[in-house]
């Protein structure tokens, strides 16, 4: 599991209709590193710092099972300085 | 799920069986590389898409036999102000 910080939402009306109605966010390992989308079960804000975790957990991690993710956030960290 | 753009598709007329019959499309990822990734839903050149890999990647393609280890998810809406966002 990775350390993550939200940088904000993704809308994508055009998708597979597995997905139905998860929330996704636009997640970054570190500043000014390429972007990853994390499916979001918690609901999180922009500049939290979330655990994500990672390939077939993820699927189960979002509540439904077999739920095609590969990249699901599994809980705010209290405090982390980044 | 990595983001990617759709930079063209590619036809394999001689594959296995289980390859299915979705098309094929090149993807670019943010960071540069290259890699190819079966597409469900239709998307054209240019498209900012997400994709899923591992697992997850044969159920989202349809069918668990289908022979993919990615699959395009979704077409991204506000890939532009997520790029450029507007300070407010």
């Amino acid at each position: 599991m990775k350390i993550y910080r939200v940088e904000g939402t993704i809308v994508s009306t055009n998708r597979i209709a597995m997905m139905d109605h998860k929330p996704l966010l636009l997640v970054v390992d570190k500043p000014g590193a390429s972007p990853m989308v994390a499916v979001d079960p918690i609901g999180c804000k922009q500049g939290d710092w979330v655990l994500c975790c990672g390939s077939s957990a993820a699927r189960d991690a979002t509540g439904i099972k077999g739920y095609p993710s590969d990249l699901t956030i599994v809980g705010i960290l209290d405090k982390w300085e980044g | 799920m990595e983001i990617h753009q759709v930079k063209g598709q590619i036809v394999l007329t001689s594959r296995l069986d289980d390859m299915g019959h979705l098309p094929l499309k090149v993807l670019k990822s943010v960071s540069g590389s290259t890699s190819v990734a079966m597409d469900p839903i239709g998307t054209k050149t240019g498209d900012w898409v997400f994709t899923i890999a591992n697992s997850a990647a044969r159920d989202a393609a349809g069918d668990k036999r289908l022979l993919t280890d990615l699959t395009v998810s979704g077409i991204i809406d506000n890939w532009a102000d997520i790029q450029k966002p507007d300070v407010k």
